[in-house]
């Protein structure tokens, strides 16, 4: 007999469903409770906290709660993208993992009907020696899947630490384009209509992957979890994808579901909840690939490349020779019918009926927890250094975080599909779309450093990181994806910081006035008790005005003067990588967010007029601060050999070139338009200071009481091969 | 105009393009399952009859896994995908690409997980005897050298002709506008279409 332990249930739950059902649910049905009911399904533990998130905006089509949020790009163009994880899966099988969790990001876009177009990946790996063996599989498994279906990985974001080690983060964003007014989802399904299951048989892989694999911490026992891993298709999910896609085209189908955790039991009831209908499946209809299949088994299964369709009658026959055209399998497994509830038959047989308004609606979330905001003080005050030291410079720039990608990135197709502009060789992604139209930026910041110790003031730079990407190139944001990775939600401190994370990043969408359309949270990374640090992968796309002439990243000639935008007023090396070199530990530091506003606003509007004011190249300040940021601009495509003198104030101090405060930029600009320059601050009330200019010296000098020299080779050097920790 | 998979004979056209992409997912070999299409009988027999047929990336896996250019197209050295800008030469001139002259340098993408062009022993000689040799991996300036090796292909050997056959790995389609990085590709191809290099995309 299944107990609700079985199925991953608390006591406290099993008596929910016993109230509201007035009855006990038998063992289907106790399984379905159990998917649906778990964490990863019912997001019960963060859903009130993501609440709070601001969803509105005036460019938002879709908000939270389809498979994929939409926004809209221009008056042809919707633009849907979410961030989805695969932690847990690739820690236990890094390729297949990893690329199941492309694949499942990619059926969420396709369910909205839009093509997908792009893929970013937001990786956190370990230090141990296993640690390279996981970044491996990894990426050869989201490049094996989503470059094969013809998608291209256009940006990301890589970071190491020890809490890592048995907790990998695999944060996917995927993002797709699909005309304006086209209305695809799950709410659409009308009784009368057939559901219909297409692309691969269902298998026993991946049974309980839902509420066991993802929803609890790793412990001894994980081992033997190997069988829930699912393994990916490709080529059958190119097939599932272009035939929903010529389905949706057409407008043949009502309401669309793709197959993700906890399979057909999840894709059914939420359907039938999204659409306020109630639904009948008949499980002896599936498609199986084995024998014998229990109907408990069929309806928990999670084998990739399925989607479920919902089609009117009359649609029926030009559904069915699209399907046959692209030889993809197909059953009609069920009906659409008035009422609320999910009946699951086996031939004329009723194996389970339950109210999906209790069994999607009814899951008891876990109320907010207020008072015990984490780090809203500063606790553990700046970081204080010596004088710097020319060392710091190579550890910092050949530092795990901030060192070269080209290792990864090139082991990716990032131009299959002919639109990127720019790809990962950049900060952000420029994507064209076609003539005439504008383009698509994208950018993805997980500065997970920061939110350990004030998750709150973390999550407001992991929104502020991304955001000033997207600004160098004048783009305007339009919508924002959250995936949200943390610890044990049970255990308070796990939640708190969770919490904490959660409402810093809404504070600062609500700031910048870009809506979080949606995302993912990926609770219980935690092994043996030690949790990973609270991480914030945030996503952002925004309406690039001119995709054929991105904002350079690069001064183009010596002479061009260093301008940094926004500088702060009191610069801190809290959570940035120097002070994880020094063994410093310190809270990030809290950010002045109106500022970063009004500089944003700047960009959006002096960027498009770059060359009337003589803007060169502008970068954002990222992991490593002032000096990586300026380092990567005299690095990155520099066959003339450039170098950079910065002056600075008395005493070359560490924390103005070191620190990682967000919402500050590198601007490069032609000295002949000094006027400008010199007085945009009384103009245009924003902060710019003049640091120094652009030489034809290949070495990064700093002077400032005395004079610190790096030579770009020695630069090129700690970037390309890292290995400098030991230099002191 | 696309043409589908199970075609066993051609419409009527002037030449036929194979392009990249990942055909089958890449499962068994790189283009092996689709060397064996039904609409391949079609287009061997269309090649023996003289129409030229281009194959760019999986194209030219798949006219390799045909027996329709020789050589085989075996996974990098590294085991790993290579996604990267790459200049090429033009080994030797083909009177299919017109303007298209030998010692030109092309910056071309290349993207592929098998890409390591080689033969058998004894045929590389017989290969540049007969001027099958099209395209090879090269620096800027257009020398051929290992480091300008991607691969490991022998004799940095990026693409191979068979009288009116023709394959290459880098991808001319992904290099049509200076905002993708080059238009050298809009060249390459307008050459093979005999358009000179007046096209304008």
């Amino acid at each position: 007999m299944l107990t609700y332990q079985d199925v991953g249930l608390s006591a406290y739950e099993e008596q929910e469903i016993m109230r509201l059902l007035g009855r006990r649910p038998n063992e289907l049905e106790l399984g379905l409770f159990g998917a649906l009911w778990s964490e990863h399904c019912s997001y019960k533990s963060s859903k009130n906290l993501l609440a709070q998130l601001p969803h509105q905006g005036r460019f938002v089509v879709q908000g939270p709660g389809g498979n994929a949020g939409v926004v809209q790009l221009s008056a042809d163009w919707d633009v849907a993208f979410k961030i989805e994880s695969h932690n847990h899966p690739s820690f236990v099988e890094p390729l297949q993992g990893a690329a199941t969790g492309v694949g499942g990001i990619l059926r969420d876009i396709v369910a909205m009907g839009a093509r997908p177009i792009a893929i970013a990946d937001i990786l956190k790996f370990g230090t141990n020696e296993k640690a390279p063996a996981l970044l491996h599989g990894v990426v050869e498994g989201i490049g094996a899947y989503g470059n094969a279906i013809g998608i291209p990985n256009v940006t990301g974001s890589l970071g190491f630490s020890a809490v890592y080690d048995a907790n990998p983060l695999v944060n996917v964003l995927a993002v797709g384009i699909r005309r304006h007014g086209l209305h695809v989802g799950a709410d659409g399904a009308r009784p009368g209509s057939v559901l219909i299951l297409i692309g691969q048989g269902t298998g026993r892989d991946g049974i309980h992957g839902a509420s066991l694999l993802a929803s609890h911490d790793f412990g001894a026992e994980t081992e033997e979890m190997r069988p829930t891993v699912q393994v990916g298709d490709p080529f059958m999910g190119k097939l599932l994808m272009e035939a929903t896609l010529a389905i949706v085209d057409k407008g043949l189908s009502d309401a669309v579901q793709d197959l993700g955790a906890a399979g057909l039991t999840s894709s059914t009831a939420e359907l039938a909840y999204a659409s306020s209908v109630g639904l009948e499946i008949d499980v002896s209809q599936v498609i199986c690939r084995e024998a014998n299949m229990s109907p408990y088994e069929v309806m928990l299964s999670e084998t990739q490349e399925r989607m479920l369709l919902s089609v009117p009658k009359h649609n029926l026959a030009a559904v069915l020779e699209i399907l046959a055209w692209y030889e993809l399998p197909y059953a009609q497994i069920g009906q659409v019918m008035a009422g609320d509830f999910l009946r699951v038959v086996a031939g004329d047989q009723v194996l389970a009926e339950l109210p999906t308004s209790v069994l999607v609606g009814g899951c008891p979330r876990v109320p907010v927890k207020h008072g015990k905001r984490m780090g809203s003080i500063d606790q553990s005050g700046a970081v204080e250094t010596g004088n710097l030291e020319l060392a710091w410079g190579y550890q910092v720039l050949g530092h795990a975080d901030c060192r070269d990608r080209a290792s990864v990135y090139q082991r990716y197709d990032s131009m299959i599909g002919i639109r990127t502009v720019w790809g990962p060789e950049h900060d952000v992604a420029v994507m064209h779309l076609e003539n005439g139209s504008p383009g698509i930026c994208i950018a993805v910041a997980a500065p997970a450093r920061w939110a350990e110790i004030d998750s709150y003031s973390g999550g407001i730079g992991a929104v502020a990181a991304a955001l000033s990407l997207v600004a160098t190139q004048g783009a305007v944001p339009l919508g924002l994806t959250d995936g949200i990775n943390a610890g044990n939600p049970e255990k308070p401190e796990a939640y708190d910081k969770m919490a904490a994370l959660i409402q810093g990043i809404g504070k600062a969408a609500e700031i910048f006035e870009v809506p979080v359309t949606g995302g993912n949270v990926s609770l219980h990374n935690e092994t043996e008790g030690r949790a990973i640090w609270p991480t914030a992968a945030i996503g952002v796309v925004a309406r690039h005005p001119s995709p054929e002439h991105p904002m350079a990243d690069t001064p183009p000639y010596a002479g061009a003067r260093v301008l940094i935008l926004n500088p702060p007023t009191k610069p801190d090396l809290g959570g940035s990588v120097l002070a994880e070199i020094l063994g410093r530990s310190a809270s990030y530091p809290t950010l002045d967010v109106d500022a970063i506003q009004h500089s944003v606003h700047f960009l959006a509007e002096i960027v498009p007029q770059a060359e009337h004011v003589g803007l060169l190249a502008c970068r954002a300040v990222g992991v490593g601060g002032l000096f990586v940021t300026v380092a990567k601009s005299l690095i990155d495509k520099n066959p003339m050999a450039l170098g950079a003198h910065l002056n600075l104030a008395q005493d070359v101090d560490a924390r103005f070139v070191f620190n990682e405060m967000a919402g500050q930029w590198v601007l490069f600009v032609d000295p002949k338009i000094s006027p400008f320059w010199d007085h945009v601050s009384e103009t245009h009330g924003v902060s710019v200071i003049d640091i120094g200019s652009v030489t034809d010296s290949p070495e990064l000098v700093l002077t400032g009481g005395r004079t610190l020299t790096w030579p770009l080779i020695d630069l090129k050097r700690a970037y390309r091969k890292g290995g400098v920790r030991d230099v002191r | 105009m696309v043409l589908d998979y199970r075609l066993r004979s051609l419409p009527v056209l002037d030449r036929v393009i194979l392009p990249g992409g990942f055909s089958y997912g890449d499962y068994l070999r790189s283009g092996a399952l689709a060397a064996a299409a039904p609409i391949m009988d079609a287009v061997e027999k269309a090649a023996a009859d003289g129409m030229p047929v281009l194959g760019i990336c999986n194209g030219f896996q798949i006219l390799c896994e045909r027996g329709l250019l020789p050589g085989a197209l075996l996974p990098n050295p590294g085991g790993e995908f290579i996604c990267q800008w790459q200049t090429v030469r033009v080994a030797s001139e083909s009177p299919l690409f017109t303007g298209l002259d030998q010692g030109r340098v092309l910056r071309l993408p290349i993207a592929h997980h098998e890409g390591s062009y080689r033969v058998t022993q004894g045929q590389l000689a017989e290969l540049f005897e007969r001027g099958q040799v099209f395209l090879q991996y090269s620096d800027p300036e257009g020398q051929l050298h290992g480091l300008a090796n991607p691969n490991g292909s022998v004799a940095n050997i990026a693409g191979v002709k068979n009288h009116n056959v023709v394959g290459l790995m880098p991808h001319p389609e992904r290099a049509m506008a200076p905002y993708l990085g080059s238009r050298d590709g809009a060249d390459f191809l307008a050459s093979w279409l005999g358009m000179g290099e007046t096209v304008v995309c």
